[in-house]
């Protein structure tokens, strides 16, 4: 079996069932950004503390992309999804085949394999449609 | 500042893959500026040169300087500019600059690209490298699959049914390809004049709802301007367009601009500065050269720029007031869509539309009528990028 590595350190930590993204909230003006900065673009303070976002939010906007890509075959989704931070993450979404995409729905954070190198499976986040309610 | 003049322009054809290397088609549209600016090589004092991507299509760094000396332009500083498809915009935009500080009175900027040539399968690789490296690209976005979503957002945002919105969209295309039919320098020219509605939405599915007539081609081509100072235009043309109006915007990943989706953030912000800059409003521009990548991208850089209110753009394009004879003339030339993209001269060919537009010299069939104040909308990356700048005649 190969070793899952992430595709960049830092975004994102844990698996499947209690992983979360990793974002920043500035202690001087509130704002939650996604990825993590030294320092925030709301008021350029430099004091933000980690915080992992919810896993849980609402679809934004999607496309199913008809067109390869370096590492995706065809029909493969992506999207923004909003969380209840007020973060739009954008994200490739899983699950469109079994569950018709429609903005507005819930939707659910997962850590599953994005593409296959030699040694190694590159892993990262994706959302897929929700079973079990939304935010 | 001092007063900036286009003396002259140049342009190859806009084309699919062709042989000659960027260097080559960079000095033809060049030379072409020069010579109908009544110059020489050696009167041009710096080179400004738009390319993005000319490492990976044929192998070639530092274009500008090898095209500088192509065109016999010796020991003067050539300079090479990227911002993805905004290059050369961003190029014309800082040679407008050292020509208004009064350091050069007579340089040459422009743009050059061989995308086409790349193929589709290293175009849409090299092309995604002006996405976030960090985590969009990763994730799969496509530049089609930015504005796909944007479609989709603009359907929510303004309460338009997709479908209408799509119809809507391939009134953009369909008139992108009227106009482009009948421009020599196109790389539709002759082709696709009679589009229609369901051709558009028929084609094959890009990235849903977008189809292949949605989206622009990729396109080898280059494009060139000479600028002078007022008095050396004064002395060199009965007919110089004075840049009388610029503004660039930078804000790096699509995300930052989300609390205003499906509006470009950074257009609106540069076009305000071209505006006030050249003292003049949205209902004065006559006609626009806007980045038209996607067919959605004209609605939405049509509303931004002020054209139209924000949700009507498709209503606009369906009765003809982005048209030729409505209220501002969106793509003369055919755009992105039918003229075509060489992205990193892509803004260098927009400002050649327009200074010959403003001169009255393009085919009758497309010419906005007595036209006299035009404006080019350039976009690099998924917004990343923005230049706006405005063109008045001097005469």
């Amino acid at each position: 079996m190969k070793t899952g590595v992430p595709f960049r350190e830092g975004l994102f930590q844990g698996s499947d069932e209690k992983g979360s993204l990793l974002g920043a909230r500035c202690r001087q003006c509130g704002q939650i950004i996604f990825p993590r900065r030294e320092a925030c673009l709301n008021c350029l303070g430099n004091d933000l503390e980690l915080i992992q976002l919810s896993r849980k939010g609402k679809l934004y906007s999607y496309t199913i992309v008809h067109m390869p890509s370096e590492h995706f075959e065809p029909p493969y989704a992506v999207g923004w999804i909003e969380l209840p931070e007020g973060v739009k993450i954008f994200s490739q979404i899983r699950g469109w085949q079994e569950r018709p995409l429609e903005t507005g729905m819930d939707m659910a954070l997962h850590f599953e394999k994005l593409w296959d190198e030699e040694e190694k499976e590159v892993v990262g986040y994706v959302f897929r449609p929700s079973t079990n309610g939304g935010a | 500042m001092k007063k900036v003049a286009v003396v002259g322009v140049g342009e190859t054809k806009f084309s699919g893959p062709q042989d000659m290397t960027e260097v080559e088609l960079f000095a033809e549209a060049a030379m072409e500026a020069i010579t109908e600016s009544n110059l020489k090589p050696k009167d041009i004092k710096a080179l400004f040169v738009g390319n993005a991507l000319g490492d990976f299509a044929e192998g070639q760094g530092m274009v500008q300087s090898l095209a500088a000396e192509n065109i016999g332009c010796l020991y003067v500083p050539a300079t090479r500019y990227e911002g993805a498809c905004a290059s050369a915009s961003m190029a014309i935009r800082d040679a407008c600059m050292w020509v208004a500080s009064g350091y050069y009175d007579i340089v040459l900027a422009g743009g050059v690209e061989r995308a086409a040539t790349m193929g589709t399968g290293l175009a849409t690789r090299t092309f995604a490298m002006f996405s976030d490296s960090r985590y969009e690209y990763p994730a799969g976005i496509t530049f089609p699959a930015v504005f796909a979503m944007l479609t989709h957002l603009y359907a929510d945002t303004y309460k338009i049914p997709l479908q209408k919105l799509r119809e809507q969209m391939a009134r953009v295309s369909i008139q992108s390809y009227k106009h482009g039919s009948v421009n020599p320098r196109a790389q539709f020219y002759g082709k696709n004049a009679d589009m229609t509605v369901e051709k558009v939405l028929g084609s094959f599915v890009v990235s849903t709802p977008l189809t292949l007539h949605d989206c622009c081609p990729f396109s080898d081509g280059a494009a060139a301007v000479v600028l002078a100072s007022e008095e050396v235009a004064s002395k060199l043309t009965g007919k110089p367009v004075y840049v009388t109006g610029t503004g660039q915007s930078s804000c790096g990943p699509l995300g930052n601009q989300s609390d205003y989706l499906p509006r470009i953030r950074a257009r609106e912000i540069s076009s305000q500065r071209a505006y006030e800059m050249a003292g003049v409003k949205p209902q004065d521009i006559d006609l626009c050269e806007l980045h038209d990548c996607f067919s959605i991208a004209s609605l939405i850089a049509a509303e931004s720029l002020g054209f139209f209110d924000y949700g009507t753009a498709g209503e606009a394009w369906e009765k003809g007031e982005a048209d030729i004879g409505g209220k501002t003339a969106v793509n003369p030339s055919g755009g992105l869509k039918s003229k075509g993209h060489p992205i990193g001269a892509t803004g260098a060919g927009q400002v050649y539309e327009v200074v010959r537009q403003l001169r009255g010299e393009v085919e009758p069939e497309r010419q906005v009528p007595d036209a006299k104040i035009g404006m080019t909308d350039t976009l690099g990356g998924d917004g990343g990028t923005l230049v706006n700048m405005i063109f008045e005649r001097g005469w």
